[in-house]
């Protein structure tokens, strides 16, 4: 296994950057997602640790070598495929046999890599059947039968588990993740699903327009995001964000609302509030950390209740604040109905605030 | 950095339910049906009353086939047109099986070099973005409006120029080029097909991209290069303009060439032009309806792909 | 696995972006995948870029009768002008047209409506498929022997057929007749043809959405109605190809004519082609021979255009 070091790394299509400069270490061992919404550079990113495609600027290092115009097959690493990439006209062993053929490995030496690693994944049965004869969940366990059969010192894995049906898709993620504790392997993870990322990954590198923005342990990006891309991406529902005013009164800092509502700051939070650029500052809460009334409080900001989405354990509201909405978690045994008139009260210690401009986070001075 | 907050009212929109699923009506059959059905009888008799008649004259005897009114059906079937054609012992067989073998080498050495040189073209198209890839591949489609009368002289003049002139290195060569832009926008089709991931797999369990093309790309590709050989070969055996123009000497003509001689040097041997007619079909139709799903494939692709 | 390229606004390019390589650079760089087409190019060059280039250069002399071309003579536009200024030039073009058009026409017709009727399961589908799509395999010369026996003036079937029939009292001489020679040569042209006209646009059939014909059901329109408003707008791409291709065919036309009637009687059937090959493999006149297909290959050039641009529609659109 090795360690996996990207030094400003840049993909440019013609005047487009993919990966704009983005930095990070992948330390021995580790399980590390890249993650981000469609286009924003992370499968490239992927492609370019994978040798696939050119490397346009910085540095890639794996286990301490330079690999930068090394070819993918001299890279000693795997990859796993969102559509698997399974060999279509061979069989299961032959797709299996197929990366050690290519390292002129003896026959004897391959099959018996092949069969202890179809016993890992339980496919022994599968073998002698093509590709398209096999479920999709099948399908997954070859394609990461091919990656394991060789002992890479890197998996790279690009979605592998979205073309999954969603209940087949919770059942191998626990696998994987059991996979990569066992094997103490060093994985590189490309997904969509920040959901993925967190239930797995020991570090998560968010991505967005092709530049890296936080790259830390998922509980550290879900409790300190650093911008709003970040607050706003991971964590389902999404964090809500209210875009306000700062107004001081004396000593006092409040947020306004357009319709004329205020919110008073905690003096940490006015702090905060206070370095922002402008006066413009975006409030920013996880639905667990809202309370909603149904009769006017102090501290609490009126609304409207959108809609009701109860999903059994948990039941979301979708709450209007002037033309901002806020989710709201309740218990199920609470009710609510649509267009009905309630109070916000948000919790001072667990709110986020942004700078309205720069979209970062504000941190206390 | 755009700021998804999200826009709550946009789900507001009303999803289409799906266009309801009808069973198929029971009416009596319409007018439309049977105007099908009558354009399908009327072309196929039009497709093969004259193949029929090819045949049936084929069977006569020479006195028979020129008689008014004709003989619907021969009063004495005779297959003695095809014995005379087939057997290597008479002068006309002799000059006929010639004539086939002719065709037969000439096609099947074009059709090899021209899938040989043709797959990696088309692989490159497919795959590469190199500077003037574009361009280059226009110019291989372009090669299909120019009639091959334009190029007679000049290619005339450089065969001669080369010596080849009466060889069948003059027709080889130029019926590779005649399938060159057909197979190679007939192969781009299959491998834009081959999901690129499958390549980079291979290269990253630690194939070269050559062998990556070699392990994995050729052998998925192969439907296609079966549709490129068969559109080739049907082509170059049927191929007349350049065979008549390069050839001169009797021994290294082609069947199409041939069959010319054979109608004006045998005073218009009806029977025996038909049957000659026969025979240097069965191998393209044979062709054609074993691996008619091929061909089809070969002849539509690219243009109706969306 | 999509390329990922980063559409969000934001990403401003850092100053050490690095220069755009040059053309040359680029070529350097990809000189590997020119491996994989350099045979091809080689093959075209040789048998397609010289040829053009000779062609053009030969319409400008006067060619010796020995195509000895050590002997040839600048003539600048002669040929062109003798060319165009001709009155066969104008009979020809005129039968060129005529050929063109009327085959291409009606193997379109024939082909759309085979392509309908063919277009629903029923037994012997595949058959009749096959069979219809024979002519278009076989040989023209092939072809051509066998219509020419069929015309034939003494004893050909369709002659002994018409006046079985009462049509006509005696066998009509159909090749030897300039009124009918023409007609008769385009006849089987369409024979030959109209089933590849058939097979592209079944195939483009099969991209017309079923959903879309039964919602127009639904929607109370008859036969006819889905036919103009939901299937045709589908055919519309490929019937372009189809009929450019049959165009480019059919102005490419030699073996029919040639074989048939030589582009007699009195050049009743002489097109560009058989013109050409005429004045350059009968006459011995090259330089000649080589300004009319330059007068062609314009044509062609315009009508190529068309086809491309006929066919890099559907690539634009899978694209996006």
């Amino acid at each position: 296994m090795a360690e996996v070091v990207l030094n400003e790394v840049v993909k440019t299509y013609g005047d487009i950057y993919a990966v704009n400069h983005v930095s990070l270490t992948v330390a021995d061992g580790e399980f590390v997602a890249l993650v981000g919404p469609s286009g924003c550079g992370k499968t490239t990113t992927l492609s370019l640790i994978a040798g696939l495609n050119e490397i346009s600027g910085g540095e890639i290092h794996i286990g301490g070598r330079l690999v930068n115009d090394l070819d993918p097959k001299d890279r000693d690493i795997a990859m796993v495929f969102q559509n698997y990439a399974l060999y279509p006209n061979k069989t299961v062993f032959k797709n299996l046999a197929f990366p050690l053929q290519m390292r002129k490995l003896a026959k004897a030496e391959i099959e018996r890599k092949v069969l202890s690693a179809a016993k890992v994944l339980d496919i022994t049965h599968l073998l002698e059947r093509k590709p398209r004869e096999l479920s999709g969940g099948q399908q997954q366990r070859v394609a990461l039968g091919r990656a394991l059969v060789r002992d890479p010192r890197v998996f790279l894995m690009d979605e592998p588990l979205s073309n999954l049906d969603a209940k087949l898709r919770v059942q191998m993620r626990t696998e994987l993740k059991r996979f990569h504790q066992d094997l103490e392997a060093t994985v590189v993870y490309v997904t969509h699903d920040q959901l993925e990322a967190v239930t797995m990954a020991d570090k998560m590198a968010v991505m967005h327009g092709g530049f890296l923005q936080q790259y830390d342990s998922p509980k550290n990006v879900f409790d300190n995001p650093v911008n709003m891309f970040v607050a706003s991406f991971v964590g389902s529902p999404a964090m809500s964000l209210v875009p306000l005013e700062a107004v001081s009164h004396g000593s006092d800092v409040a947020l306004r609302s357009p319709e004329g509502w205020e919110l008073p700051l905690s003096p940490q939070n006015a702090r905060k509030a206070l370095g922002a650029t402008s006066n413009q500052v975006v409030l920013g809460a996880r639905h667990s950390t809202v309370k909603l009334h149904s009769a006017q409080t102090p501290g609490a900001v009126p609304g409207v209740v959108y809609t009701v989405e109860p999903t059994g354990d948990i039941t979301f509201v979708q709450v209007f604040l002037g033309t901002s909405v806020v989710i709201v978690s309740l218990d199920p045994s609470v009710t609510v109905h649509p267009d009905q008139k309630v109070w916000i009260e948000f919790d001072q210690d667990k709110i986020h605030l942004f700078d309205g401009a720069t979209e970062l986070a504000l941190a206390a001075v | 950095m755009s700021t998804p907050i999200r826009n709550t009212a946009a789900m507001t929109a009303t999803t289409t339910s799906p266009a309801p699923t009808r069973r198929r009506s029971k009416k009596p059959i319409g007018g439309w049906r049977w105007a099908g059905r009558g354009i399908l009888a009327f072309l196929l008799l039009f497709t093969a009353l004259p193949m029929v008649w090819m045949v049936i004259t084929s069977l006569k005897t020479q006195l028979a086939a020129l008689q008014y009114p004709p003989q619907w059906w021969p009063n004495e079937v005779t297959f003695e047109n095809y014995v005379q054609l087939l057997s290597p012992n008479n002068a006309v067989g002799h000059e006929f099986l010639q004539y086939f073998w002719n065709s037969f080498y000439v096609s099947i050495l074009s059709t090899i070099l021209g899938v040989v040189i043709a797959v990696p073209a088309a692989y490159a198209f497919s795959r590469f973005r190199f500077p003037g890839r574009q361009a280059l591949f226009f110019s291989v489609l372009l090669r299909n409006m120019f009639p091959a009368v334009v190029f007679l002289m000049p290619l005339f003049l450089m065969m001669k120029w080369l010596g080849l002139v009466n060889t069948h290195g003059s027709l080889i060569l130029t019926y590779l080029t005649f399938g060159l832009p057909l197979s190679i926008w007939l192969l781009k089709g299959f491998y834009d097909n081959i999901p690129i991931q499958l390549e980079q797999a291979a290269r990253i369990d630690g194939a070269t991209r050559f062998q990556a093309f070699f392990h994995i790309v050729m052998p998925l590709s192969s439907p296609g290069i079966i549709a490129t050989a068969i559109y080739a070969f049907i082509m170059a055996w049927n191929e007349y303009v350049y065979a008549l123009t390069f050839l001169n000497s009797k021994d290294k003509l082609t069947l199409p060439v041939g069959l010319q001689r054979f109608f004006s040097e045998y005073a218009t041997n009806w029977p025996g032009l038909m049957a000659a007619s026969f025979i240097m079909s069965v191998p393209v139709v044979v062709l054609f309806l074993v691996l008619q799903k091929y061909f089809v494939r070969a002849l539509t692709e690219g243009a109706v792909k969306s | 696995m999509t390329i990922d390229v980063a559409h969000q606004g934001g990403a401003v390019p850092a100053p050490s972006l690095r220069r755009r390589p040059n053309l040359l650079r680029r070529i350097v760089r990809h000189w590997n995948d020119y491996a994989y087409i350099a045979p091809a190019i080689v093959v075209m060059l040789l048998v397609i870029g010289y040829p053009i280039y000779y062609t053009v250069e030969l319409s400008f002399f006067k060619t010796p009768p020995n195509l000895a071309m050590s002997q040839k003579v600048f003539v600048g536009f002669d040929n062109y002008r003798a060319i165009l200024t001709s009155q066969s030039f104008r009979d020809v073009t005129y039968n060129t047209l005529i050929w063109t058009v009327v085959s291409t026409f009606f193997a379109y017709v024939l082909g759309l409506g085979a392509a309908l009727a063919l277009n629903r399961e029923f037994l012997g589908r595949g058959v009749l498929r096959a069979v219809l799509l024979v002519p278009y395999v076989i040989s023209a010369v092939a072809a051509s022997y066998v219509w020419k026996w069929l015309y034939h003036s003494d004893f050909g079937v369709i002659g002994a057929l018409s006046v079985q029939f009462g049509f006509t009292d005696e066998p009509i001489n159909f090749l030897d007749n300039i009124y009918t020679a023409l007609p008769s040569l385009i006849v089987v042209n369409i024979w030959k043809e109209f089933s590849f006209a058939m097979i592209m646009l079944l195939a483009g059939l099969q991209t017309v959405p079923d959903q879309l014909l039964r919602a127009a059901q639904v929607d109370g329109a008859n036969t006819w109605q889905r036919f103009w408003h939901v299937t045709m707008p589908h055919l519309k791409g490929v019937s372009m190809v189809t009929i450019l291709l049959l165009v480019v065919t059919n102005l490419n036309s030699f073996i029919i004519p040639w074989i048939m009637t030589g582009g007699g009687p009195a050049g009743a059937t002489d097109i560009w082609i058989t013109q050409i090959y005429q004045m350059a493999f009968g006459r011995i006149r090259f330089g000649m021979a080589s300004a009319y297909s330059v007068i062609l290959f314009i044509v062609m050039m315009a009508l190529g255009y068309f086809y491309v641009k006929a066919l890099t529609r559907g690539d634009e659109a899978k694209s996006e």
